[in-house]
């Protein structure tokens, strides 16, 4: 008996034997198809917001709800006693298929030994928190076979606006922007899950749990304010558009902090379009033209050569240094001025001859003065990819008899729009540079764990006297000067027009191009924004700063004023009645969404059958809602639907979706009905 | 201070060692392959299954202690009684059991709500009830009418009880009555006459299963089973377990993965009980595996001692069975887990995670080495009778 066990024994080992040396690399081979491992569960990132709490990035969780109708637990007679209500269930909360579709469907799954079956993309969080209950699915992972996989995407509420500045931080490395800038705060900490590779190389987890789990990424509130920046957006895209310019910026900043409350970025496609394509604030150093300047009459002032009242001969608008000859833009010349007079009506010759005049013995002065208002030095913004300013010394290679004239009106130097703002903005606040800043603070749920605090790049630029004079001088350019439609009734506006002509690569200055910029502070007794407007390459025959840039100006400075507490009188509210807006017009849409709105506002309406997307009108005095049936596979009129419902139904039909404009779909280049068909297709919204 | 430890600890020493030895693997195979049990009901936390498990390989040592200290002379008079306290408990347990997996093989005690499989405990009751019986007709085994009839009555009763729910365990332990029968000396030809009885079993059940499934819910299973193992073809899905447990044993090697190291526990189920000795492969390698193989051999080996030295049929034919009892079903489920027999569900004793079918070897243990210690004792007697020291000759006589 003993001997027959020990033979059974041996047996085992002889067995194990052949499984290892004759069998093993069969068997082996087939375990590296079997993989756990742990993977990262990437961290929630942090939300990017405007000044007032407005979301400007955030990560919206989407889920991806699969099935495992073969799980161990789920038998057949618990599977075939459910199978019905949850068909109906899924039916009823997506209304997209009938439940006898997700029935067969659900079926077929199970009977093809289907494992990690997909029930739906994109899922909302409300929508999984329904499903959860939903039968079958309410057993939970390993009794309901009931898989859930979150992914984040990133969104930007208000897509176009500040995009550039927000940025991105992509995955293969590209980063751009704020995202990027404060990646280290936005990113979190990634955790780790035990996860299984199935069939088709997926991963699967392996528990309900995360062993470690993520920390959520702090929250970034950004100086933006929504409101101005869709104004200064808004107004930049219009004039772009009517200009056909190449590209164009805005950025705006309040003058005591150096916050950015606005920073528009506009370029023109290969389309014709406009986006945000580039920062060129931060990143475009160019030639500035007039609007420097400032700088040379501030020299000029700081050292006494010249006062205010001063008497400058212009002459016929001509004037020839070292064979070349410079221009007044206006006709016939501008004769005999004075210094301010000079400067508001921004005369080359005037400013040019008089540096000329005073520092042609001792150039390195006057470029010494442009360094000391710090003009020379980067800003060291967060946000990478800052232009490297150029003012070159007397010394230089390059220096001739004709740099201290051309530097003098704004050429042979180079800025960003941001560098000549900050300048700019200096002056608005008493001599004080105030370095911009986007970042307000890092939040972590709404508690403040980093306070950014306003950094004073230079103490003073010039004597206060100086700033006193640049200031009457900027004054005088709207009142009696080139930006005299600037004028404005409510509030006076201070600042300085510039027309650079631009060489345009290989062709240099020849093919004529300019770049017009306004760049000012406003109100300009008590100074409370600084702005800088730059229009680069306008094609239609319009190239004057204060007709390019300075409505934009304008338009921006206007929206500011009356919108910011304290710089002007409250409004009297009329509390008539008889004048109040009838029922507020609504957009097609998600249900749920409508309904809660117009409960909130009290809105009555009317509701003749329940459906997840609802078209909607606007009676007198009430809102009538019809369902509105979406058939799979077909293409859905959108049309009247707000944009992001439009986009959240094409997207989970597998559309890919272009969008052109803003606000309340008005087109669609496939019309309702088509089939959709294949992985690309693709579907293009208007929107007004 | 080895000394000192089996001062206290009667009994064969290598069968304490191999016990010793076992219960530690143990406790480190359990520690790494219950990590997906852990991370499904746990929450990732090992170390609720290793604690629990550590208790019961502890207690099964208190267990092994205390039964030792006993006379195994008691163990005659308990097996009197039982087996027929055994009968109705497994009838109890097939009406009213626990039901996993289809298959009602638990009770829960009442009070400690401590659920156990009563045929561990059937096991032991039978083993006894043998051994006792054939003791007591030495002198006639070979009576069919007084001895044989009655013996194969109570064995066919308690596992046709068990059968239903657990038919591995009915087969490993009617193979195991037989051998006892035989070894103690009843006639092949006596033996053979039960085949008669089995196949007609067998009929009677098939043809209840026909007529109403449900009666034996566990048939399909059985089935399934049988046919997974007997079928050459590649099925994808069919014979997953014996095809993890093979991965485990090709990549175990020589040396194994190390202490661990395992992977395939995460695709084995039951890694931590019926699969375990692919993961001793898996983790310890063919060297592993051998040693395994050979702590149960020595289980054996050292038990049979026992048995030429018992004096008296009883404890003779109670360690026989016991010590067989284990290292067969160890034997099964090695055989299972290198694919040489259909997937059962039998563990390995002292080895496999399994809490209170680990108490029931332990009781098994214990009695084995009670036996064991009686008999030692008894010889030191006789060597101190014969070999007095110190001159102090033939004090005691």
């Amino acid at each position: 008996m003993y001997v027959l066990v020990a033979l059974g024994m041996l047996a085992v080992l002889v067995r194990v034997f052949q499984i290892q040396v004759i069998e093993g690399d069969e068997w082996r081979k087939k375990s590296e198809n079997l993989t756990i491992d742990y993977r990262t569960i990437d961290a929630v990132r942090g939300n990017i917001y405007a000044l007032d709490g407005s979301l400007l990035a955030t990560s919206v969780p989407k889920y991806e709800v699969r099935f495992d109708p073969n799980a161990d637990a789920v038998t057949n007679d618990f599977f075939n006693s459910n199978i019905d209500s949850l068909a109906w269930c899924l039916a009823d909360l997506f209304k997209d298929r009938s439940p006898a579709s997700y029935k067969s469907e659900l079926i077929n799954a199970r009977n093809k030994k289907k494992r990690y079956y997909l029930i739906r993309r994109n899922v909302k969080f409300t929508q999984l928190k329904a499903m959860r209950e939903f039968p079958i699915f309410r057993r939970g992972k390993y009794k309901g076979g009931f898989i859930t996989v979150q992914q984040n995407k990133r969104q930007r509420p208000f897509r176009v606006l500040a995009s550039r500045t927000i940025g991105y931080d992509r995955e293969n490395g590209a980063r751009v922007g704020l995202e990027a800038a404060y990646r280290k705060q936005l990113a979190g900490i990634s955790g780790k899950r035990l996860e299984k590779k199935i069939a088709g190389g997926t991963w699967m987890p392996l528990s309900d749990s995360d062993d470690i789990e993520p920390q959520d990424g702090y929250d970034l509130v950004t100086t933006i304010d929504i409101n101005i920046q869709d104004v200064a957006e808004a107004a930049l895209m219009r004039q772009l558009v009517e200009q056909q310019a190449e590209y164009g910026c805005v950025v705006l900043m309040e003058v005591g902090t150096g916050e950015i409350r606005a920073i528009a970025n506009l370029s023109k496609g290969a389309d014709g379009s406009y986006k945000e394509r580039y920062n060129y604030a931060i990143g475009a150093a160019t030639e500035p033209g007039s609007t420097i300047k400032l700088a040379s009459w501030m020299a000029l002032l700081e050292d006494g050569y010249v006062d205010l009242d001063d008497k400058i001969q212009t002459g016929n608008g001509k004037h020839v240094f070292y064979k070349t000859t410079m221009y007044d833009s206006h006709e016939g010349g501008f004769g005999e001025i004075t210094v301010k007079e000079a400067f508001a009506k921004s005369s080359n010759i005037a400013v040019a001859t008089t540096v000329d005049k005073y520092y042609k013995s001792e150039p390195q002065k006057f470029i010494n003065h442009l360094y000391g208002m710090r003009l020379n030095k980067k800003l060291g913004v967060e946000i990478t990819g800052e232009g490297m300013p150029y003012i070159k010394s007397s010394n230089d290679s390059t220096w001739s008899g004709l740099s201290l004239p051309w530097i003098s009106h704004g050429y042979e130097l180079q800025l960003t729009p941001l560098q000549l703002l900050t300048f700019y903005n200096a002056v608005a606040n008493d001599g004080r540079m105030m370095k911009p800043m986007f970042a307000k603070s890092i939040t972590n749920y709404g508690d403040v764990m980093e306070e950014f605090e306003p950094v004073v790049l230079k103490e003073s630029i010039a004597s206060k006297e100086t700033i006193k004079k640049a200031r009457i001088m900027l004054e005088a350019v709207v009142t009696e000067g080139t930006a005299k439609n600037l004028k404005n009734a409510s509030f006076s506006i201070a600042g300085k027009t510039g027309t650079a002509q631009i060489s345009k690569g290989s062709t240099g200055y020849k093919v004529k191009s300019y770049q017009a910029s306004f760049c000012g502070y406003f109100p300009a007794d008590k100074p409370l924004y600084s702005c800088i407007v730059v229009v680069n390459a306008p094609s239609k025959n319009v190239y004057y700063g204060n007709l390019v840039a300075g409505p934009i100006f304008k338009e921006i400075a206007n929206k500011v004023y009356s919108t910011s507490i304290g710089a002007h009188e409250e409004l009297v509210v009329t509390k008539s009645t008889s004048s109040r807006p009838r029922i507020p017009i609504s957009k097609n849409g998600d249900y749920d969404d409508l309904a809660s709105v117009y409960t909130k506002l009290k809105v009555p309406f009317t509701v003749r059958e329940n459906a997840q997307w609802v078209a909607v009108s606007t009676g007198t005095d009430s809102v009538a809602v019809r369902p509105k049936r979406y058939v799979e596979n077909l293409v859905p009129n959108v049309v009247g639907m707000d944009v992001e419902d439009a986009i959240y139904l094409l997207e989970n039909k597998g559309v890919k979706v272009e969008i052109e404009g803003r606000g309340v779909v008005i087109g669609q280049s496939v019309n309702p009905g088509i089939l959709i068909q294949g992985r690309g297709f693709k579907i293009k919204l208007s929107l007004s | 201070m080895v000394d000192k430890l089996f001062k206290y600890l009667g009994g064969d020493r290598s069968i304490w060692v191999v016990v010793m030895f076992q219960a530690l693997l143990s406790l480190l195979l359990v520690y790494s392959s219950i990590v997906t049990l852990a991370y499904k009901y746990q929450g990732g936390n090992t170390f609720y299954y290793v604690i629990k498990h550590g208790g019961f390989v502890l207690s099964g040592f208190v267990i092994i202690y205390l039964v030792h200290r006993v006379n195994y002379r008691y163990f005659s008079r308990i097996a009197q009684f039982l087996v027929w306290f055994v009968i109705p408990l497994l009838l109890l347990t097939l009406v009213t059991g626990n039901d996993i997996n289809n298959a009602k093989r638990w009770l829960t005690i009442p009070i400690i709500n401590q659920s156990f499989q009563t045929s561990d405990l059937a096991k032991i009751a039978l083993i006894m009830y043998i051994a006792r019986f054939l003791a007591i007709k030495k002198d006639a085994l070979n009576d069919y009418g007084g001895t044989f009839i009655p013996v194969m009555g109570v064995i066919l009763l308690v596992v046709g009880l068990i059968l239903p729910a657990n038919l591995s365990t009915a087969l490993v332990l009617f193979m195991l009555s037989m051998m006892l029968l035989f070894m103690a000396g009843v006639s092949i030809r006596n033996l053979l006459s039960v085949i008669p009885v089995g196949l007609a079993a067998l009929v009677l059940v098939i043809a209840v299963y026909k007529v109403s499934p449900d009666t034996f819910p566990r048939f399909k299973t059985w089935e399934a089973r049988i046919e997974r193992f007997g079928s050459d073809e590649p099925n994808p899905n069919g014979n997953y377990q014996a095809d993890q447990a093979k991965i485990a044993i090709a990549t175990g090697g020589l040396f194994g993965k190390g202490p661990g190291n395992s992977t395939q526990r995460n695709f084995l189920p039951s890694s931590f009980s019926d699969f375990i000795y692919a993961i001793v492969i898996e983790e310890y390698g063919m060297i592993g595996g051998i040693g395994m193989v050979f702590l149960y051999m020595i289980l054996l080996y050292r038990s049979l001692k026992i048995v030429q030295k018992a004096k008296g049929s009883f404890a003779a034919n109670l360690v026989l069975g016991l010590s067989f009892g284990l290292v067969i079903q160890g034997l099964i489920n090695m055989m299972v887990n290198v694919n040489l027999l259909p997937v059962t569900g039998q563990t390995l004793p002292l080895v496999s995670m399994g809490g209170t079918s680990m108490w029931f070897t332990s009781i098994a243990l214990g009695i084995i080495l009670s036996v064991s210690r009686t008999i030692e004792e008894q010889e030191k007697e006789v060597k101190d009778v014969v070999e007095p020291k110190h001159g102090r000759k033939f004090e005691k006589a």
